[in-house]
C-alpha cells in the first residue's frame, strides 16, 4: 500500500532559540511493514528536514545509541516497529531524566561518569604475563555473570527509573548492573575497588525496586535483580563472621 | 520530575501504592505499641479496641501488609541464587519455599497468641 502514512511527532529543540522543547509532525510514507521508529527519523532527516538531530549508529541493537521515549516508553528506535503503533501517531522524545541538549540528543556524561566509577572492566591485583596463559573460566562461571554482560548502555533503564529522575546522585541500573558483571567473573579480584561506589547510601541502597529499568531493558538484562542481588551480598559481608574477607 | 510522574504507567501506580502502604502499617503498629503498654499497666487500666472504625482500618492494613509481603516474598525468587547438586534451584520453588516459611511462621504465631491468650 503505497499511499500508507504515519505521524510522527518529533521533540524540536534549539538552544539558541528556543526557551523549552516542543513537538513537530511530520507524515511519512509508511511503506513497508518492516520500517522501525529510526527508519522514520531517517526519512524525515534525509527528505523532509535535515536538521532533525538524533542519535543512532547500528540499527541492530546492539550499539545501543537510539534510545528514545516512543509514545512515553523508553525504546531502542531501531526496534520500535511501526507497524505496532498504527494508525496512531507515534510521539518520540529524548530519553527522560537526562539533560536536553538538541531535538532528541541528550546529554550522556552523568551515565559515563557514573559508568566509569564502578570500574567496568577485569581488575587483577597482580597481572599474568601474557606468556602465563590464558584465564580460564568453566561454563558455569561465565553463567554466573553471563545475563549481566549483555548491557549495551543505552540508557533505557535510567529513562524509566524514577529514584534516578527524582535523585540523579543514583548510581542506577545499568552501572550497578555492570558492576556485578564483572563482580561475579572469576577472573576478576576488584570487588573491595568498587564497593566504595556501588555499596554507599546513592548506591544500590537508593534503589526502592521499582522494577521499570527491567521491564525496558532490550537485552534482558535485569538490572533490578543485579540490584537487589548486591544488597544481599553486602548485607552478607557486613553481617556474616569473616564476610568481609577478601 | 513532574509531580504526577506515578500516572504515568500501571507499573509506576504499583509501586507507589505499595511504598505507601508502608505509613498505615506504621500506624497501625505504632498503635500496637500503645496497647502493650496499657496491657503492662494491669487489666483495670485495658480496653480492647473495638470501634467498628478500628476494625475496618485493621482490615486494610491487612490488606496492605498481604500485598507487601507477597511483593517481598516474591522477590526473593529474584535474589536468592543457591545451587543443589551443582543445579541452580529453580526461582518458583525458592518463592514457594518462602510462602511455605511464611504460612508455617503464621500458623506458630497464631497458634502461641491464640494458645496464650486463652
Amino acid at each position: 500500500m503505497p499511499d500508507k502514512k504515519v505521524t510522527i511527532q518529533a521533540t524540536r529543540f534549539d538552544p539558541d532559540r528556543d526557551e523549552k522543547p516542543r513537538l513537530q509532525s511530520y507524515e511519512i510514507p509508511f511503506y513497508d511493514e518492516s520500517m522501525v521508529v529510526l527508519d522514520a527519523l531517517n526519512y524525515i532527516k534525509s527528505h523532509i528536514d535535515g536538521s532533525l538531530s538524533y542519535r543512532w549508529s547500528c540499527r541492530m541493537g546492539i550499539c545501543g545509541s537510539c534510545g528514545m521515549m516512543v509514545n512515553g516508553t523508553p525504546k531502542l528506535t531501531c526496534n520500535a516497529f511501526l507497524r505496532d503503533y498504527w494508525p496512531r501517531p507515534i510521539v518520540v522524545e529524548p530519553l527522560n531524566n537526562f539533560p536536553l541538549i538538541r531535538d532528541l540528543v541528550i546529554d550522556m556524561d552523568d551515565f559515563m561518569h557514573k559508568l566509569k566509577s564502578v570500574k567496568p572492566w577485569i581488575i587483577r591485583k597482580q597481572e599474568i604475563p601474557l606468556g602465563g596463559g590464558e584465564h580460564r573460566q568453566t561454563n558455569d562461571q561465565i553463567d554466573e555473570f553471563r545475563q549481566f554482560s549483555e548491557c549495551i548502555n543505552c540508557m533505557l533503564c535510567y529513562a524509566a527509573c524514577p529514584v534516578y529522575g527524582l535523585n540523579n546522585e543514583f548510581l542506577g541500573p545499568a552501572a550497578t548492573a555492570l558492576a556485578r558483571r564483572y563482580n561475579l567473573d572469576s577472573r576478576d579480584e576488584g570487588l573491595t575497588q568498587r564497593l566504595p561506589v556501588i555499596a554507599d547510601t546513592e548506591g544500590v541502597w537508593e534503589c526502592s525496586f521499582v522494577g521499570e529499568c527491567s521491564v525496558v531493558c532490550p537485552k534482558g538484562v535485569d538490572p533490578a535483580k543485579a540490584i537487589q542481588q548486591t544488597k544481599l551480598d553486602t548485607t552478607m559481608r557486613f553481617v556474616l563472621p569473616f564476610g568481609n574477607r577478601e | 520530575m513532574p509531580t504526577s510522574w506515578w500516572t504515568r504507567s500501571r507499573h509506576y501506580l504499583l509501586y507507589v501504592v505499595r511504598e505507601f502502604t508502608a505509613l498505615p502499617l506504621a500506624l497501625w503498629l505504632l498503635w500496637l505499641l500503645v496497647e502493650i503498654k496499657r496491657v503492662g499497666d494491669g487489666p483495670g487500666r485495658y480496653s480492647p479496641h473495638g470501634s467498628t472504625a478500628f476494625v475496618v482500618f485493621s482490615v486494610i492494613v491487612l490488606l496492605f501488609a498481604l500485598y507487601h509481603s507477597f511483593t517481598f516474598l516474591t522477590l526473593a525468587g529474584t535474589i536468592i541464587h543457591v545451587k543443589f547438586m551443582d543445579r541452580p534451584v529453580p526461582p518458583s520453588l525458592i518463592v514457594l519455599s518462602q510462602f511455605a516459611l511464611w504460612a508455617v511462621a503464621s500458623g506458630v504465631i497464631a497458634f502461641i497468641l491464640i494458645w496464650f491468650g486463652r
